[in-house]
């Protein structure tokens, strides 16, 4: 399997390349164009195991229900993967430490990615992240995508991400939502308000802009839909 | 300092690297990852009946932020701006320019920032009803919905409303009617902004309420 991306960071696609038998697994919605020779198969789960419950863990992390599999039939195929939101999109090796990934940001993953959807802790209830994480373990390679530029950079001791950006962390890694700087006060006023603290050792991957930040820049001018 | 900016021109961000005893003044909101041992403390945005008028007239905000490395080695902290788009870092030298209120992201600690009455001509261009101005010695780092261009007026240049991003204090600006009144009408340009004199300006290539508009068509 091979993944190349075009137009990062602004309006990044996968394009990924299968030999004859290989799978990909993504999101439902994801493809955007594909080889004729690809055989789907639909499930609410992952190919091996999975539950009917953690299908429905996914649609609270902001995942879609279903997963496509997609298999290159005889020969080579390839496909595209795309997303709804303007942005960037990456691969993550997998190798072995699970990686946890925001609901909405997973994509695909190779065929020996196992993936379970997680809850991550009531604090995510403040900070306004995903309460259920999408955890990737096994061996193989996984899309994400991001609002924003991705940039990941390697935590050791501690790392301060505001709210939103986000995209995913290695384990080894853990974070605690707390204030920005020594003072409450100021993290408040200064209109950071509660971030998220890593600790511990390993890599963090976030989006340089956060679309809820967006949002509500954008929704002043916006109409009011009429409920009558 | 170091100031680098990425992701020019959809989805710009800045790594900004602190040597110990340095300090960076930020727009609230602007910081999207940092060291922990950064510190912030956040100031009033000038006196505090200044800070709260232009806070209710001119959307800005009330506080500014001061990140400080107080620690003895070099520490980054990360920049944004809630809109995808461009950044621009300026380096002031002597000089002043004016800035949108939403465009100002960042500066070095020398640099003084006031917010000025922008005149009722820029309140009727989308503009807004402030300003800011930002004078040095120092750099200025700003921000714009789209990519930026930056442009010298020798004379006149019009420019459609909700574009402006930032201008020397030199060029004035006056609001005029597109065409006659019919074409302005028809032509879906409007109102536009005439900047008269020698400077430079910086046009953002989108504009937000264009783009809220065309949202706005499917509801």
């Amino acid at each position: 399997m091979q993944i190349e991306f075009e137009y990062k960071p602004g309006n990044a696609i996968a394009k990924v390349k299968l030999s004859a038998g290989q799978t990909i697994t993504a999101e439902g919605g994801a493809m955007v164009a594909m080889s004729p020779n690809m055989d789907i198969e639909t499930t609410t789960r992952q190919r091996k195991g999975g539950s009917l419950f953690s299908s429905v863990k996914r649609l609270l992390a902001s995942e879609s229900f279903f997963f496509n599999h997609f298999t290159a039939r005889d020969g080579d195929a390839e496909i595209f993967l795309g997303t709804s939101l303007p942005g960037d999109m990456t691969t993550l090796a997998v190798t072995g430490k699970k990686i946890f990934v925001q609901g909405g940001s997973y994509v695909a993953s190779s065929q020996d990615v196992q993936f379970e959807t997680v809850w991550r802790g009531a604090k995510n209830l403040i900070s306004g992240e995903s309460l259920f994480w999408i955890e990737l373990s096994g061996q193989g390679e996984a899309i994400i995508n991001a609002f924003g530029v991705i940039y990941s950079f390697d935590v050791d001791g501690d790392y301060i991400v505001d709210t939103g950006h986000i995209v995913a962390y290695e384990e080894g890694l853990d974070y605690t939502i707390t204030k920005a700087g020594e003072s409450w006060v100021s993290s408040f006023l200064g209109g950071e308000g509660f971030v998220c603290k890593f600790s511990g050792r390993g890599k963090v991957w976030c989006q340089s802009h956060s679309s809820s930040s967006f949002g509500q820049q954008l929704s002043p001018h916006l109409r009011a839909i009429k409920t009558s | 300092m170091n100031i680098q900016i990425l992701g020019n021109p959809s989805f710009a961000f800045a790594h900004v690297d602190l040597d110990p005893g340095e300090t960076i003044v930020t727009e609230s909101g602007a910081m999207a990852t940092m060291d922990a041992s950064i510190d912030l403390d956040s100031k009033l945005n000038g006196g505090f009946l200044k800070g709260l008028s232009r806070k209710f007239f001119g959307g800005e905000s009330l506080f500014i932020n001061h990140f400080s490395n107080k620690t003895s080695s070099q520490r980054t902290i990360t920049l944004t701006q809630p809109t995808p788009g461009s950044m621009v870092l300026h380096d002031l030298g002597n000089g002043t320019i004016c800035l949108q209120p939403t465009a100002f992201i960042a500066c070095e600690p020398d640099v003084k920032l006031n917010t000025r009455f922008a005149g009722l001509v820029s309140f009727i261009s989308g503009e807004g009803l402030f300003k800011i101005t930002v004078s040095g010695p120092g750099k200025v780092l700003f921000g714009a919905f789209g990519g930026i261009i930056e442009k010298e007026v020798r004379g006149e240049l019009i420019i459609d409303t909700g574009h402006l991003v930032a201008y020397e204090p030199q060029l004035k600006l006056k609001i005029q009617l597109s065409g006659g009144i019919i074409s302005s009408l028809t032509s879906g340009e409007g109102l536009v902004t005439r900047m008269e004199g020698d400077g430079k300006v910086w046009i953002q290539t989108r504009n937000l309420q264009g783009f809220a508009s065309w949202i706005n068509r499917f509801f």
